[in-house]
Order: C-alpha cells, then sequence, then structure tokens
C-alpha cells in the first residue's frame, strides 16, 4: 500500500459501524470464530482423528504462524527486508535445547529466555547494520544468518554440529506435562495466540503508523520527529525475540534440532509466508503460514512432484495476488473493523488514527 | 620457500574460484541494475549451463571449443525465458503507486525465487539428485608448472575464458547501441523510455548477457570441478549475490574486485581453518564490508526515491 494514494477501503465513513453496540458484537464475533477454531475445531480434530500425523502439522502451523507474523513486523510493517530470520529462530532453539539439557532449566524458564537471547543477538546485530538501507540491509541479515549457521554447524563441542540435539523434554509447567499431542499442541497454541496478540497490540496503533512511516520514506520520516534509528533496532529485536520463543516451541515440541532446520532456505520460506500472504498484513502472515504449511501435507500424495507443485502455487499466487491473499490496504480495514476499537475523531467527528 | 609457492597456488585457484564468482555477479548487477530487483533463479542457469554441457558432451563428443558457444546459447535462451515467465508479468503493473510498492518488488523476488525452485525440482527430476561425474577426457585437472607453481588447466581456461568475456562485456557495454540502451535503463528507466529506448528489449537482452555468463561459468566450474548436481547453483550463487552487494550494486569493477577478493581469502582460509568454516570468512567480510562502507566498496550515495 502507498500512503500517497488515498484507499478507498480505508475511507472510515464506509467502514463506521452504524451503533456502538452492533460494531462491539462484530468486533468479538471475529476474535471468538479464531479462538474458537484455534482451541475449539483444530484441537477437536486431533482428539476426533487420533491423528498425530495432523497434531504435528498444527503444531508445526502455530510455529510458523509466530515466525511470519514476527517477520512481518520487521519486514512488512517496517520495511527491513531480512533474509535470516530462520537464524534467530535456530538461535532460540538451541538456546532452549541448550538451557534445558545441559542445565536441566525448566520449561517457564528455558521459553523467555531463548526469545531474550534471541533478541539479545538482534540487538547486536541490528546495531551497526541499521544505517544500512534496502537491499544493503537484505544482504547483511543474509550473511548474519549464514555466520549463525555456520557457527551452529561446527561449534561441535557446544552445538553437537550436524548431529544435532536430542532427548529435549517436552513442555512442562509447574508440574503439568504436555505430553500427549493434544496438550502440547494446545500449549504451543496458547502461546502462538498470545505472540500474535502482541503483535497485533504493536503494529495497529500509533507506534505501527510510526513505522509504515519509516517504511514508506525514514528520511522523511526522521524529518517529521520520529526517531528512525531506535524505531529500527526495536523492531528488528521485537521480531527477532518472536523468533527465538518460536525455536523454544520448536526445540520443546520436537524434541530434536539440527542446524538444518535454519538455513537460508528456511527464512526464505519465512519470507514466502509474508510475501504471499500480503506484506504488512499481519493476518495476511498468518493465513501465508497456513497457506504455506498446509498446501505441501495436501500435496503429499503427489510424492515428488510434491516440491514442484509448491513451487508452481507460490509463483500462481504471487503472479495474481502481487500485493498478498489479504493486501495491506484490505487488511488494516478488516482488523480496524474487526478486532480494534475502529477510528479515533477529532474536533467534528473526523476519524483519524486508532483509537 | 616451500610455504611460499604453496601459497601462491592457493591464490591462483582462489582467484580461479574468484572468476567464477564474478561472472556471476555481472550477471547479478546487469539484471539489477535494469530492473532494481535481484533475481534468485540466477543460480539455476548456472546450473543449466553446466547439465547442458554435460548432455552435449556424453551424447557428440565435440571439441571443447564447440561447447561453450553452445552452453551461451543455452544461457540466453535461458535467460529470456526467465525473464518471460517470471519478471515480465510483474512489469504489467505500471502505475506509479504499484512501481513504487515494496510489495510488488518483493513479489518480484519471490517469483524468481519460485521459479528457481520449481527449475531444481524438474532437473531433480531428469537428472537425480546426486552429483554427477563428467567424462575424464574433458576434465581440465591436468596440473601446468608455471615456474616453481603448479596450476590446473582448468584455472588457466577459467582465467582465459573469464578475460575474454569481461572484455568482450566491456565492449558490448561501451561501444554498441544495444550498451548504451542498457546503461540508460540502468540509470533511469523512465527516461530511457522517454527518449526512445525500447526497455522491454533492453531488459531481454540484458537477461540474455548476465545469464550467458552465468551458464558459462557453470560448466567452468563442472570441468574443473569434475562433478556437477542440481544443486550446485546455490552456493556460487549467493556468494556472486554478495559480491555484488559488497561492490556496491550498480558497479561492474567493483562486483568483479569483491567476487576475487572472495575467492582468494576462502582459498586462503581453507590453508588455516577447517572447510567448515570457510564460509564465516566471506560473511564477516560482507558484514565488515557494510559497516564501514554502507553503499559498498564502489557504491553511491544513497538517492532520494
Amino acid at each position: 500500500m502507498d500512503v500517497n494514494v488515498p484507499d478507498a477501503r480505508l475511507m472510515p465513513d464506509t467502514l463506521a459501524p452504524p451503533a456502538a453496540f452492533s460494531g462491539r458484537g462484530r468486533r468479538f464475533a471475529w476474535t471468538l470464530l479464531l479462538l474458537a477454531v484455534a482451541f475449539g475445531a483444530v484441537p477437536a480434530a486431533i482428539v476426533g482423528t487420533g491423528s498425530s500425523y495432523l497434531a504435528q502439522i498444527a503444531i508445526t502451523t502455530m510455529i510458523f504462524v509466530i515466525l511470519s507474523a514476527s517477520l512481518n513486523h520487521v519486514t512488512g510493517t517496517a520495511g527491513l527486508l531480512s533474509i535470516g530470520h530462520a537464524a534467530f529462530y535456530g538461535i532460540g532453539a538451541y538456546a532452549a535445547a541448550l538451557l534445558s539439557t545441559r542445565l536441566g532449566l525448566p520449561f517457564i524458564v528455558t521459553l523467555p529466555a531463548a526469545g531474550l537471547i534471541a533478541a539479545l543477538f538482534g540487538f547486536l546485530v541490528a546495531l551497526p547494520t541499521m544505517r544500512l538501507v534496502s537491499i544493503y540491509f537484505a544482504v547483511a541479515t543474509l550473511g548474519i544468518g549464514e555466520m549463525i549457521y555456520v557457527v551452529l554447524l561446527n561449534w561441535v563441542d557446544v552445538t553437537r554440529g550436524p548431529m544435532g540435539i536430542r532427548g529435549i523434554p517436552p513442555i512442562e509447567l509447574f508440574g503439568w506435562q504436555a505430553d500427549t499431542l493434544l496438550s502440547r499442541y494446545l500449549a504451543v497454541a496458547v502461546i502462538a495466540v498470545a505472540c500474535v496478540w502482541v503483535l497485533h497490540r504493536l503494529t495497529h496503533s500509533y507506534y505501527g503508523n510510526a513505522l509504515r512511516a519509516l517504511r514508506e520514506d525514514d528520511q522523511c520520516a526522521d524529518s517529521m520527529g520520529i526517531n528512525v534509528e531506535r524505531l529500527k533496532i526495536e523492531s528488528f529485536v521485537v521480531a527477532t525475540f518472536f523468533a527465538g520463543i518460536a525455536g523454544a516451541l520448536l526445540a520443546h515440541t520436537s524434541a530434536y534440532i539440527a542446524p538444518d532446520n535454519f538455513r537460508f532456505m528456511e527464512s526464505i520460506l519465512i519470507l514466502a509466508m509474508v510475501v504471499v500472504g500480503g506484506l504488512g498484513s499481519l493476518p495476511g502472515a498468518v493465513v501465508g503460514a497456513l497457506f504455506m504449511i498446509v498446501l505441501p501435507e495436501a500435496l503429499r500424495d503427489i510424492g515428488d512432484y510434491r516440491m514442484i507443485a509448491v513451487g508452481a502455487t507460490m509463483f500462481l499466487s504471487i503472479l495474481l495476488l502481487p500485493k498478498g491473499m489479504l493486501a495491506e490496504g484490505t487488511a488494516l480495514g478488516f482488523v480496524r473493523r474487526s478486532f480494534s476499537r475502529g477510528w479515533a475523531t477529532i474536533a467534528g467527528g473526523t476519524p483519524v488514527g486508532w483509537k | 620457500m616451500v610455504f611460499d609457492v604453496f601459497f601462491l597456488q592457493q591464490v591462483i585457484n582462489g582467484l580461479s574460484i574468484g572468476c567464477v564468482y564474478a561472472l556471476m555477479a555481472i550477471g547479478f548487477t546487469l539484471i539489477f541494475g535494469v530492473l532494481n530487483v535481484v533475481n534468485f533463479a540466477h543460480g539455476e542457469v548456472y546450473t543449466i549451463g553446466a547439465f547442458v554441457g554435460l548432455m552435449v558432451i556424453t551424447a557428440m563428443a565435440p571439441p571443447l571449443l564447440a561447447v561453450v558457444p553452445l552452453v551461451l546459447a543455452v544461457g540466453a535462451v535461458s535467460g529470456v525465458g526467465l525473464e518471460r515467465i517470471a519478471f515480465r508479468p510483474f512489469r504489467r503493473f505500471t502505475d506509479e503507486a504499484s512501481q513504487k510498492s515494496r510489495a510488488m518488488r518483493e513479489a518480484t523476488l519471490l517469483s524468481s525465487l519460485a521459479v528457481s525452485i520449481v527449475t531444481r525440482e524438474i532437473m531433480m527430476h531428469i537428472f537425480g539428485g546426486d552429483m554427477q561425474g563428467i567424462p575424464s577426457g574433458y576434465l581440465l585437472q591436468q596440473p601446468v608448472a608455471i615456474g616453481p607453481v603448479m596450476v590446473a588447466s582448468g584455472s588457466l581456461v577459467i582465467f582465459a575464458t573469464s578475460a575474454v568475456m569481461l572484455g568482450a562485456l566491456q565492449f558490448l557495454l561501451y561501444r554498441t547501441q544495444t550498451g548504451l540502451g542498457i546503461r540508460a535503463v540502468s540509470n533511469n528507466q523512465l527516461g530511457a523510455r522517454y527518449v526512445g529506448i525500447n526497455t522491454d528489449r533492453t531488459i531481454v537482452t540484458t537477461f540474455a548477457v548476465g545469464s550467458m555468463l552465468g551458464a558459462t561459468a557453470g560448466i567452468l566450474v563442472g570441468l574443473y570441478d569434475g562433478a556437477i548436481s542440481p544443486h550446485m547453483g546455490f552456493a556460487p550463487g549467493v556468494k556472486a549475490f554478495v559480491a555484488m552487494v559488497m561492490g556496491g550494486l550498480s558497479s561492474i569493477p567493483g562486483a568483479v574486485a569483491c567476487a576475487l577478493l572472495l575467492g582468494v581469502s576462502e582459498s586462503i582460509a581453507t590453508e588455516f581453518l577447517s572447510s567448515g568454516w570457510k564460509d564465516l570468512i566471506t560473511y564477516s567480510l560482507l558484514v565488515i564490508t557494510l559497516v564501514f562502507f554502507p553503499q559498498g566498496l564502489f557504491g553511491h550515495g544513497r538517492e532520494r526515491a
């Protein structure tokens, strides 16, 4: 979406709910529906079919929803093209795995620790790279991502190199162990929903507007008094934090991690989710993650030709919907109507900004 | 003294790897110049070059000098096809909002990636995922003694081919009408269109030229290393991409210099580190360069969009 072009879909008068009450009702309808799917329909399907395969896909999807939503925060909303996101996912996974297998720390400690360690690395990476613009920044993240991969692969004393780390304990909370597939899924889903909710509150706000401003033109945003440097660093750190959380979830649900889970192609897969869903659109990022995880599984029957079909579908969806399945303009309108409190008004009832 | 000779050999090996990176990096630079989009499928052109070369060699056993023009032609065709499939459809949006839109640019980047995934998988189906050997008669691994230094004949062939291709490219860019068009479109696509340059045709030409260089690099490496696989294009593609950015995106001399630098530093690094760590050198060089030269070594200052 280009800010210079008024987008008819964003024009408030067509969206303003007729009355406060019905607006409220509508606002919760989508939230309830999504929660019902995540915590009702999917667990019911897992229990009903008793299929571990289905549960595994549901868990993977939830993890990738976090990754895709967090990459969307930095690449879509703040406009910093990062193609090393999987490396921070890897740092989180290794942090959680090492803390729990070597030091025996419980999940309640390793989960935030993984996020914080990934965020710390993100901060260290962001400091020198933030003055890079456009493709230079993208390549710097690519380079750093590959460096992290090389370290994970070759620092055998700590990471066990290509053998990976085995026997990571499952999620457990104050004695409650997520040892069945259903409970494992539920734990991951709760955390994923919380992550997406935080990102939603960050993006769909004045703070999010500032990020979008610096994406469109950082020099202009700078001259308008937005602290561009700081916002860029913050958005990158937030994204890497959530990537670390996703990594910890992967480590604790799959019990085994290896460096190949965190290579360049994984970063590209996450980027593809964001772009297919709609760059800059948080609902799009979620839809994109669902699409890119479920599609290859749905195509399992055609076996060897699966990756060709995935590539072709990805190509077609980008070709036909270059702005994504849920383009940013549409998505912002949708979020405003269905998940937030609509428009704030200034004198004369003119709607502006976020409430 | 022994160390010195050995060191020199490593430098020469590194330079020949660097030349391969340079040939690919030039393709990246040319295409990025005219379109402002990274072509992620460039590595696949390199692989196609190698496989077509191998097919021709096994089927007809022609002399080596006949293989190169054929690979050049295949490279040109695959470049044109790539442009047609992955890039042209995205130029149908000509309004200003779409052209400046980041979503559109990222979409084009990923469409080239999608095409590269499909191409690679198709090649996997046709040729299998394993390494394929090159018939030994064509291998360029005979040692040649130059004074005390032993050099593989492949290095010499790579040097010679790269020199010829760089010369030809220089001629094309600075002495012909087509080259003038390419430079004009790189400089300002809209301006070039206003003065009557057929930008679409220029873009196609650029893809053809860039892919010819990439495909040649592919077959040269195949003959030098003796084995090719559908995945071979990935690593040099990333390295060439890095070299292009280190050189400053739009500068061909910069890309070539950085590609050679990467090749030599990798080759020397394998002497001091186990080979697993050698990529760390490449990417550290990249990050250090970008920290001190945010526009690359030979880049221009930042333009206002």
